[in-house]
């Protein structure tokens, strides 16, 4: 077995083992499972409604995904991006013998299991949402698995590992891929300006002969035509077109020469790559690849001693940072915040902390700089109270959660025409929520420590949330027999504040020393 | 043999390695020394072929980006990075089936044995600590029998006892023939390796010196000297090329110093 099957096929042997060790996995497989069939059933309703349940709707969805998937793939590897090594293969794989091609499709090659994946999802909700036939989906299996790597794998060869092409060459294949993209947005637009947007104009454009003309892209769609909807002049000759492609390119990949002059540029992304899982592992959501992030000048007044250093560090740190303290939580809170006033949603006071609930228990991450607080022996190390420590590196994360609050709450308060009071109640039950979120990750890592994994804690962190839910509800019933409305917000968020609380104080634990973080 | 000539690299404007120019023979042991940003990680780059670079690196009297060449070199870098999901004994399976070494199991144990990672074999990349990656690391250069070793501060990390046992193993190899060159700032740690030294700073090389010709002069004191760096202070002391006549051109070989 050759050195680059033997490490592939022993890292997923071995991650399989692993993963089968681990008690999250069958919970992540038993949820998989249950999204892959019953999705396609929810789908059929919508591609019902859509008229869009049959071959034809199969072969617009797929052109969608060519028209996307594939110009963008183009203009990563022309970039020299895309392709994901890590350190390791920097470490052992590039000083190596093993020739600089097989690198290549090694890297390539890391993504088969998840294509694999994929596209038995495609069977699966081609069979069950557009009524294909079994034998056009195992066609267009064959083609997707094998045929069109085989194009995406030459393309990738000769765009990423060409040593002929200078960077100069490469940019203009990124330019010409933007334009062929910007060429698609003309004539989608000018589709839209003859006939007006509608679903059917949708359908007709991407079932276009002028869509399937377009090179590579489209012609990835012709070929999606032929196999679903039949045979038609234009998508047979852009079939073709497609396999002599196919064939050339792959002719001038297996000739052509690499003697490993993008390792350079490949360490570059893995370096960048590897800084981003860092940071995301940190908390911090922000970085991109190969983007520095940009750091403003800025001071900050140190006051108080002791755990008040946590505060004000963060601080200065979001007053350095381009957003201060806004970041993409803060954009889909107000984002959702619209959506929700614009929706009827009704009269109901209690439909704005119902959407607080269910936004921040499955959508918000919450990650922020206080767990980062956690990692480093510094915060152990200042001598102060962990309680103080636990308020002062949780204490920006509120005003980041009073921020969300007024963005998501706000428009749906001014829609529904609520009274000041019960706004405000609303706002500081979301506020409430996000803190008790939080205080719920700090019990789940101290209560999980270094024996539960992620998924563990998720769990935990759930569990104890759906306790708070089980308490603010009693409140706001309790407060409703009592006095009304207005009580039973009063209720609602004392309840959840109390539980916010204890939570508060059992996190405390992580902050008493290193061990339990 | 290792030789290197008119090696330069650029970062954007900034030229990290200028013309730089060395040659190790069979059967010797080069230091690469300089202070930090000196230049050294670029030219230990360069020669590993993860850099793009203009001049010339040969190792074997090849071409060192030529697969027959690679056959012939082992890199150890500063920092070790592990494939997570592989063994210790897998990624010494992967690299002598990368290098299309024949390695007997018992070799492999031998190894393993030296640098006490017999009882690790089972163990995955991802669950070891800093030293023992770096004594992974070392066997998996040594396992496909180099003629051709290069180290990036190889003993960082170590403990003494792995440090006595990669002194010894590169004794042992040096003796076979094979040529090494090790960058390093722990002076101490090399004194009984060395037979020629290059001196780099700003992205050149200042000087090249063989053991034969220092006599009693200490490494440490020589690098003081050349490079202007005062011992223990840190601070910017009498130009190394006011005391001696250091050649600063990229063609240094082992013959002697002050050439």
């Amino acid at each position: 077995m050759g050195a680059v099957r033997y490490l592939y096929v022993r890292t997923f042997v071995n991650r399989v083992r692993k993963a089968l060790r681990r008690p999250g996995t069958y919970v992540h497989l038993v949820i998989l499972g249950f999204y892959i069939f019953a999705l396609p059933f929810s789908l059929k309703m919508v591609t019902e409604q859509a008229g869009m349940d049959s071959p034809q709707g199969m072969a617009a969805v797929l052109t969608v995904y060519a028209l996307w998937v594939i110009p963008a793939n183009l203009i990563a590897y022309a970039r020299r991006k895309g392709l994901v090594y890590r350190k390791s293969d920097v470490h052992f794989l590039f000083p190596s013998p093993v020739s600089p091609k097989s690198v290549l499709l090694y890297a390539h090659l890391k993504t088969l299991t998840l294509q694999l994946m994929l596209n038995l999802c495609v069977l699966v909700f081609g069979r069950m949402t557009f009524s294909v036939e079994l034998w056009r989906l195992c066609l267009y299996f064959l083609f997707s698995v094998v045929v069109h790597n085989l194009l995406e794998g030459s393309i990738m060869m000769l765009l990423y590992g060409s040593e002929k092409l200078g960077e100069r060459q490469r940019g203009m294949v990124v330019k010409a891929t933007y334009g062929l993209a910007g060429l698609l947005v003309l004539m989608a637009l000018y589709a839209c300006l003859k006939e007006g947007f509608s679903w059917q104009m949708l359908k007709d454009f991407l079932h276009s002969d002028m869509v399937q003309l377009v090179p590579v892209a489209g012609w990835y769609g012709a070929v999606v035509h032929l196999l679903f909807t039949g045979p038609t002049t234009v998508n047979l000759i852009c079939t073709g077109a497609y396999v002599l492609l196919l064939v050339v390119l792959a002719a001038a990949a297996w000739r052509m020469n690499c003697t490993g002059a993008y390792y350079e540029d490949a360490i570059k992304f893995s370096e960048d790559y590897e800084e981003i899982l860092e940071s995301r592992r940190q908390g911090s959501m922000g970085k991109r690849p190969g983007r520095r992030q940009k750091v403003r000048k800025a001071g900050v007044r140190w006051r108080g001693k002791g755990a008040a250093a946590l505060f004000y560090r963060q601080l200065l740190e979001y007053k350095k940072s381009r957003f201060f303290i806004f970041d993409g939580g803060s954009l889909a809170s107000a984002i959702a915040g619209v959506g929700l006033a614009w929706l009827p949603i009704g009269e109901n006071s209690f439909v704005l902390p119902g959407a607080s609930v269910y936004v921040i228990f499955i959508f918000t991450a919450l990650t922020g700089k206080w767990r980062k607080e956690l990692k480093s022996p510094y915060t152990y190390l200042i001598p102060d109270t962990a309680f103080r420590k636990l308020l002062f590196a949780t204490a920006i994360q509120h005003v980041q959660g009073l921020v969300n609050a007024c963005l998501f709450i706000l428009p749906g308060a001014v829609a529904m025409g609520l009274a000041p009071d019960i706004t405000l109640l609303c706002l500081l039950f979301f506020v409430l929520f996000s803190a008790n979120k939080l205080y719920a990750l700090a019990m789940a890592e101290a209560a999980g420590g270094s024996t539960l994994g992620r998924t563990g804690k998720q769990f935990l962190q759930m569990l104890f949330q759906s306790v708070a839910i089980m308490a603010a509800v009693a409140g706001a019933w309790a407060g409703f027999a009592a006095g009304g409305i207005r009580a039973a917000h009063v209720l609602m968020n004392v309840c959840l504040g109390l539980v916010t609380l204890i939570f508060m104080i059992i996190a405390m634990m992580n902050f008493y020393k290193m061990e339990t973080a | 043999m290792l030789e290197v000539m008119e090696l330069s690299k650029k970062y954007g404007k900034n030229l990290a390695a200028d013309k730089v120019g060395f040659t190790v023979p069979d059967g010797k042991t080069g230091i690469l020394l300089g202070p930090n940003g000196a230049g050294k990680s670029t030219v230990i780059k360069s020669i590993a072929g993860l850099l793009n670079y203009k001049g010339t690196v040969r190792i074997q009297g090849m071409d060192s980006r030529t697969q027959e060449a690679k056959r012939q070199f082992a890199y150890v870098p500063e920092l070790p990075y592990m494939y997570e999901a592989l063994t210790v004994r897998e990624h010494l399976e992967f690299i002598t089936r990368a290098y299309g070494v024949e390695v007997s199991r018992e070799e492999l144990l031998e190894l393993l044995e030296i640098f006490e990672l017999k009882d690790k074999q089972e163990k995955l990349g991802g669950e070891l600590s800093k030293g023992m990656m770096q004594k992974v690391s070392i066997c998996c250069a040594l396992a496909i029998r180099p003629r051709v070793i290069l180290l990036d501060e190889p003993m960082v990390g170590l403990d003494p006892g792995a440090i006595k046992e990669l002194k010894a193993q590169l004794l042992k190899r040096r003796a076979d023939g094979c040529t090494i060159l090790i960058s390093t700032h722990m002076l101490e740690m090399v004194k009984e390796l060395w037979d020629v030294t290059f001196v780099m700073d700003k992205g050149k090389i200042l000087g090249t010196y063989a053991r034969e010709s220092l006599g009693n002069e200490d490494l440490e004191e020589l690098y003081f000297s050349v490079t202007g760096q005062q011992e223990g202070v840190g601070q910017r002391g009498q130009s190394g090329q006011e005391n001696r006549a250091v050649e600063s051109s990229g063609n240094g070989g082992p013959e002697g110093r002050e050439r």
